[in-house]
């Protein structure tokens, strides 16, 4: 039975960000630490460079193979089940599209960040799915998509979910209509 | 004609236009413009305490590799933050990353290692130490001490690394050992609790003279009655020459 007071440590589009940043900062301080130490070699920059850069480079490469995994995974994964507390973000506009999200349960709402100012443009819910238009054009996402209540979602990897339009018509079909749709709703806005 | 003119005139502006289009940088180039310009005091530097310290080829190569990759990585990660802020789209973002954040980072340690072995045995290294180690290095450069340090300075008996030489034992351990040590040193250094005058940690070891003079013909011939007790640490070289010879002139008062 999973106590429902421990909640797993998860990464998402913020904490995946948050990890590329901290990692390119690590790198720029290597390079400042270098550099000190080559423009003026003493015993304190020295001992600076030769103890933080080794610990440094070894915590921005697992941050950055670290990140390159997860996303490999999840690039990869079929229909794996996650549940999402109210109020979290699953993806955030901009980023590279690698699933497809399926509503088992609870609602999402979409939203598009136009001018600086924020938009709900729909809410999805049961049985509905989001995410697949990045993986058709190839393109960032087109708009954030957070969870409105608890929500449970499948998880189908990019790699999974053109295999499966290609193999089976009917659900292309389906998809494609309600790409169009989007498309339009996107257009009319 | 006039017709003519003006559609031509109208041409050339747009031409200027265009080029002007053309000409105008981009936030990218501006910061790429920007971060060359500060950091350019700092290579310059660098190549400079390079050329001026090393003998080694290897050490000029690798402090010059250094300092390229460290001028890459900057311009690399600087421009992957402020374009791609921390996202990931594509082959093009993943390789500034991996380049920015994990494979110059990587050269620059591995390399700069190499640089910091080398760079620790050099006097000016321990110079750097301006309120403890300096007055030793004063004395072994000045020509009329009259120091055992002087008298190898003035001599060339060791020809460069001449503290790194006499202070440290042979092979990799004693080099260990001395980065041990040094570390020790540096952290009472900069916590200023270090005690003046500072004295050796252990008796200067007979060790230490014999690696250079024990093979000497010229030495063997003037210590042919204390030689047995002298490899066997029954007498050291000091008791004999610390009076006519003192390792350094010093008369250190300094605070911490």
């Amino acid at each position: 039975m999973k106590d429902p007071a421990i909640k797993p440590w998860r990464l998402n589009s913020t904490s995946t960000r948050a990890l590329l940043i901290g990692a390119q900062v690590l790198a720029l301080i290597i390079f400042f630490l270098a550099l000190e130490f080559l423009w003026s070699t003493t015993g304190g920059t020295l001992t600076l460079f030769s103890t933080f850069a080794p610990a440094l480079t070894l915590l921005a490469t697992i941050a950055v193979f670290g990140v390159a995994a997860y996303r490999f995974l999840k690039r990869h994964s079929l229909f794996e089940i996650e549940d999402i507390g109210p109020g979290q973000m699953i993806f955030q506009q901009g980023d590279e599209g690698d699933c497809a999200y399926f509503i088992h349960s609870g609602e999402v709402e979409v939203v598009r960040k136009e001018d600086g100012a924020e938009q709900v443009v729909a809410r999805l819910t049961k049985g509905e799915y989001f995410g697949e238009m990045a993986l058709i054009s190839n393109a960032p996402r087109n708009a954030t998509v957070r969870s409105a209540t608890p929500v449970r979602v499948a998880i189908l990897g990019k790699q999974n979910f053109l295999s499966m339009l290609s193999l089976m018509p009917h659900t292309q079909e389906d998809i494609m209509k309600t790409v169009n749709v989007r498309a339009m709703r996107k257009a009319e806005q | 004609m006039n017709k003519r003119c003006a559609t031509s005139s109208c041409s050339g502006d747009s031409r200027i236009k265009r080029r002007r289009r053309r000409f105008r940088a981009g936030p990218g180039f501006r910061v790429l413009a920007l971060t060359g310009f500060v950091l350019f005091p700092f290579v310059a530097r660098a190549q400079q305490d390079a050329q001026r310290f090393q003998q080694d080829p290897v050490e000029h190569l690798a402090a010059r590799l250094v300092v390229a990759l460290a001028f890459v990585g900057i311009l690399v990660a600087i421009y992957s933050l402020l374009k791609y802020q921390g996202a990931v789209l594509g082959p093009v973002s993943w390789g500034l990353l991996f380049v920015g954040a994990v494979a110059t980072p990587l050269l620059i340690t591995g390399v700069g290692t190499i640089l910091v072995f080398e760079k620790a045995e050099r006097v000016e290294f321990c110079a750097s130490c301006h309120l403890t180690m300096k007055s030793f290095v004063d004395d072994m450069k000045n020509p009329q001490s009259a120091s055992l340090a002087a008298l190898h300075y003035k001599n060339r008996y060791i020809p460069d690394n001449q503290c790194y030489s006499c202070h440290t034992s042979y092979g990799i351990f004693g080099t260990v050992e001395a980065k041990k040590e040094g570390l020790t040193d540096v952290y009472k250094y900069y916590t200023r609790t270090f005690h003046s005058p500072i004295k050796m940690r252990h008796p200067y070891p007979n060790h230490d003279c014999l690696k250079c003079h024990a093979g000497s013909a010229k030495w063997l011939a003037s210590h042919e009655d204390y030689k047995d007790s002298l490899f066997s640490g029954q007498a050291t070289c000091m008791q004999c020459h610390a009076d006519s010879n003192p390792a350094h002139n010093i008369a250190q008062t300094v605070t911490p």
